[in-house]
């Protein structure tokens, strides 16, 4: 069965794309629902552990301030570190104390900071201690953040100072703020605690951090009055790496002296949500697949049906009124079956009727036409004949004879020629192809129109230069042009142009008839091929009912242009080739 | 009265009895192996071998005449004095010396070192003191070659058993032209850390241990044995010559605070200098400047500058100063830094191997890889011609200090050294 579906897109397709769009839909909807409440959870249990964790930091660092003041305020009190104030030991004697006493570093310092001795870096003897501590805070009992030189680079330490021997000297000591600092605090696992440091160093429980300076917008932030801030790292370009932190600033003095950070690692959620997603990703193609072969199934099921209706519906549109669709189910599906046959059976029906009111009105339009041409002439004959009767007694009888008999051979041969033409519409013999010349048929048809002198009337030839010749029957073709020019020339009966064109083309030739008249309304152009129209006074309505027979006969196509006030064009598409006769039906020459 | 005299007899008799057993126990008395460690890894007393090492040189240039001699010795004094050779003349020209030897000396395998006619004629028309002083370094001492390829000398002391650089027995030589060593042996452990030597020391395991200078205060009190040996280790920077510039090596010289390290790091043990050879052996060693000069130094550095620093992390009295001159460096605007490979600059310790200054600068010469002195010019300019062509700025001159138990005597003239097995431990 052909169908000329083209590009359009089927139900079926519609149907199949339309449910899988809304399995996928839903998938999307709900995964995204599920990543969005999921990392909503995380953020509020995150954001409770951080909290807790910095806490937990919080208490560790006063713990160890409370211990490195004990133990600085020990070795202060203890016997080596008065000796080495007293000038009495070894240079770097300090070391011996700062081992017992615990402690990092440890210098003893004379009033002015010259160091006496120094236990981390012993070689500084002699030196100002530099550990860049404030003024007040050598003669304060707070412990501090200081940063402390040593030869392998500066480190931060939790620091106190105490007077040693009544103040002779002074005793600074202090203990790394180091990893196990960090690591003491045992966080829980996927969370880490940073301490950052000034100027731009930053530790953890493994050691120093790699990029410290990526935690420079959080640092920024809690130098605001707030003081606390929250933001999340990204440490390389691979997501997972990304870390929420919240930080918290440590100041002495209004002096920002290290933040507190406690992170957690996005790489649990980011992997969840990448989990949700692989797995929405995942039941989203399976649902389509599944949404495809169920939709493929019930598209099956509701469309068969559906494509035997139309089957149906493309053969009634082709004529075939017998179609019958058969009826399956007992669904909507088979009750448009049921009504596609009864509107065939119908349709059927009425179309029988209508052929038949069809042979009756053409039969009284063929006797409305026959009374109407015969009775015209008749009316004369009656005169003709009456005049003849009466004059016969009269002396000019003879005269009178002569006359009616001239009119009554006239008015005879007119109805002659009437019959002759309803004659010739019926008995239309079938065409006998030949190889002939379009062109010369035009000019032919042309030069017989216009054998008298139509002074009005401008002929214009178009004729193609080369390659008119096609298989016509040369005496109907002559029959149709020259109707169509007479039309033409009667059209124009105040004068005008009259063109005839051809043109070639792929599957024959072209041939256009125009004339500069009146032109036609749209109603007479529909109405124009049917047999007995006529928009002329004298007309038979034959013409181009003739002309039409002609052109189909040949396989070809007549159509009829017109506007008002601008003329009307006759185009003919006449095929380069007749069909073989004896070819099965549906191939051509 | 017959009680009290009875007495007064016994406690004579008391008195007699202590000084005859303290005569007995100051007369020396043979026998015994004196333990003895060392940092140094000596490869071997070939006197023509000069180790790379310069503790290890220092070292072998100080054992070496256990066991090998030579026809001069030089008294304290630097004085030539006759050794193996008794008398030296010369033919009428002055062109040919002829050196009598010492009759009777035995080789350690027990045969007599006896040269042709009794003597030994050298051509040289330099100066006797040029001559003799040559002929009392290490290099002239007298080596014969066993048939079996081993070294035989004439010392005191042959050489039983020499693991290199590990440890050496070396046994007395009965034999021996100046009468037989006190001592059976001398056991040699070598490669020993300070820390470990103290250790083994304290625990008996050592009779004769190795002492920084700066620590000779500590034991001194606690009444241990100290000897010390006049400054004959200088501690010096040693510059890449190629790398670092002479502005460069003289703002690092400049910047350093000798007299700090001296008065708290050394314990003043020492002293300071800026000559290679020490006072005692040249008397001029005042004319090379040692004093900091801070200002200057920081003019000479264009802009901060980093170069790597070598030091025997080993060296416990090394380590401090290397520490402290980086400290003063560091004021100049040099950053001294360790490294691997090749140092920029290094703090060595370069022994004096010599109570000559020529022969010592011939050691230190080799040590250094610089060129040849020569012989004719003035040690002074010898040694500062040195000092330029080696990239060297010397800081100090260390003594060398042994911790002695309380049995060693007679410490530290070997032949002359005796074990006294009744002295408190």
């Amino acid at each position: 069965m052909a169908r000329s579906r083209g590009s359009a897109v089927t139900f079926r397709t519609k149907l199949l794309f339309i449910s899988s769009f809304m399995v996928a839909g839903a998938v999307a909807l709900v995964t995204g629902a599920v990543s969005i409440s999921t990392r909503r959870a995380f953020d509020a249990i995150d954001r409770e552990r951080r909290q807790a964790l910095l806490a937990q930091f919080r208490d560790e660092l006063a713990a160890r301030s409370t211990e490195v003041a004990r133990r600085v305020e020990l070795a202060a009190l203890s016997r080596g570190v008065q000796q080495i104030a007293a000038g009495a030991a070894e240079y770097d004697h300090a070391q011996t104390e700062a081992a017992s006493a615990g402690l990092d570093f440890l210098d003893v310092v004379e009033p002015d900071l010259t160091i006496i001795s120094s236990a981390h870096w012993p070689a500084r003897f002699g030196y100002k201690n530099d550990w860049q501590i404030a003024p007040d805070d050598w003669h304060s009992s707070d412990v501090f953040l200081a940063r402390i030189p040593t030869p392998e680079g500066s480190v931060m330490a939790l620091t106190a100072v105490r007077p040693v021997a009544g103040g002779k000297a002074l005793v600074a000591g202090g203990r790394r703020l180091s990893p196990e600092l960090l690591k003491s605090l045992g966080v829980a696992p996927g969370m880490r605690a940073l301490l950052w440091l000034p100027p731009g160093e930053a530790i953890g429980a493994e050691g120093s951090i790699a990029d410290p300076q990526k935690l420079a917008s959080l640092i920024q932030a809690v130098r605001t009055p707030n003081g606390e801030a929250t933001g999340a790292v990204q440490w390389t370009s691979d997501r997972s790496s990304s870390e929420a932190f919240l930080a918290l600033p440590i100041t002495r003095a209004g002096t920002l002296t290290g933040v507190l950070l406690a992170g957690t690692s996005l790489s649990t959620q980011l992997g969840l949500e990448r989990s949700i997603l692989r797995t929405g990703l995942v039941v989203g193609a399976s649902g389509i697949v599944i949404g495809v072969l169920l939709g493929w199934w019930t598209t099956e099921r509701i469309t068969r049906p559906v494509e035997r209706l139309a089957a149906g519906a493309r053969a009634v549109a082709g004529g075939d009124l017998s179609a019958r669709v058969e009826v399956l189910s007992r669904d909507e599906i088979g009750e448009l079956a049921r009504a596609f046959n009864v509107m065939t059976e119908q349709l059927l029906e009425q179309r029988d009727r209508a052929i038949q009111a069809e042979r009756v009105a053409a039969w009284r339009e063929l006797a409305r036409r026959l009374a109407h041409e015969l009775k015209n002439p008749l009316f004369p004959l009656q005169i003709t004949i009456e005049n003849l009767q009466r004059s016969r007694e009269s002396a000019e009888f003879d005269e009178v004879f002569r006359e009616s008999t001239t009119t009554l051979l006239a008015e005879l041969g007119n109805l002659k020629t009437i019959i002759g033409r309803f004659s010739d519409f019926a008995k239309m013999p079938a065409p006998q192809f030949e190889t002939v010349d379009i062109n010369e048929i035009v000019r032919g048809v042309m030069k017989l129109n216009f054998q008298l002198e139509r002074p009005n009337v401008k002929p214009v030839l178009e004729l193609a230069s080369d390659g008119t010749r096609i298989q016509a029957d040369p005496d109907q073709l002559r029959r149709a042009l020259g109707n169509l020019v007479l039309n033409a020339l009667d059209a124009m009966p105040e004068g005008g142009t009259l063109l005839v064109r051809t043109a070639l083309h792929d599957w024959g030739v072209r041939l256009e008839i125009s004339d500069s008249g009146q032109g036609l309304t749209e109603e007479e152009c529909q109405r124009l091929f049917t047999p007995y129209y006529t928009t002329k006074q004298h007309g038979t309505g034959l013409g181009l009912a003739i002309v039409q027979s002609v052109v189909s006969d040949h396989h070809g196509k007549i159509s009829v242009s017109s506007a008002s006030g601008r003329g009307t064009t006759f185009t003919i598409d006449l095929p380069a080739s007749q069909p073989d006769p004896l070819a099965p039906p549906g191939e051509t020459a | 009265m017959g009680r009290t005299a009875l007495r007064w007899i016994a406690a004579g008799n008391a008195i007699l009895a202590l000084a005859v057993a303290l005569e007995a126990a100051h007369r020396p008395r043979y026998g015994g192996e004196l333990r003895v460690e060392m940092r140094a890894a000596i490869a071997g007393l070939d006197p023509g071998a000069v180790s790379e090492d310069p503790v290890a040189l220092g070292a072998q240039r100080q054992w070496m005449p256990l066991v090998f001699e030579t026809l001069v010795r030089l008294d304290d004094h630097g004085r030539p004095q006759p050794w193996l050779a008794t008398s030296w003349t010369h033919e009428t020209a002055r062109k040919i010396w002829i050196f009598q030897v010492r009759k009777n000396v035995k080789l350690h395998d027990g045969s007599t070192w006896s040269p042709a006619s009794g003597s030994i004629t050298i051509p040289d028309d330099r100066p006797i003191e040029h001559i003799l002083r040559e002929l009392a370094g290490a290099r002239s001492a007298i080596v014969v070659k066993a048939e079996d390829g081993s070294l035989l000398g004439t010392g005191p002391f042959r050489i039983a058993r020499w693991d290199a650089g590990k440890s050496a027995t070396l046994v007395a030589h009965d034999q021996y032209w100046g009468g037989r060593p006190f001592l059976d042996s001398i056991s040699i452990q070598m490669g020993r850390s300070l820390a470990d030597q103290a250790s083994d020391f304290q625990i008996g395991k050592a009779d004769a241990v190795e002492i920084a200078a700066r620590d000779l205060r500590a034991p001194k009190q606690r009444g241990t044995t100290i000897a010390t040996t006049p400054p004959m280790d200088t501690v010096a920077l040693q510059f890449d010559g190629g790398r670092v510039p002479a502005q460069l090596r003289q703002a690092l010289a400049l910047s350093i605070d000798r007299a700090s390290i001296h008065n708290v790091l050394l314990q003043k043990q020492g002293e300071i200098s800026g000559a290679l050879l020490p006072k005692w052996l040249t008397g001029y060693s005042f004319l090379f400047p040692a004093e900091r000069n801070l200002v200057r130094a920081k003019q000479l550095v264009p802009a901060p500058l980093s170069l790597t620093f070598g030091y025997d992390r080993q060296d416990a009295a090394i380590r401090p100063i290397a520490e402290r001159v980086a400290v003063n460096a560091s004021e100049a605007g040099i950053t001294l830094r360790q490294g691997t490979g090749a140092a920029d600059v290094q703090l060595v310790r370069l022994p004096v191997t010599a109570g000559d200054p020529w022969l010592a600068l011939q050691d230190l010469t080799a040590l250094l890889k610089a060129a040849s002195v020569p012989p004719a010019a003035s040690s002074y300019e010898n040694e500062k011609a040195l000092m330029e062509s080696s990239g060297v700025i010397p800081l100090f001159h260390l003594p060398r200090g042994w911790m002695l138990s309380s049995k060693v005597k007679n410490w530290p003239r070997f032949e002359d050294v005796w074990l006294d097995p009744g002295a408190a431990p």
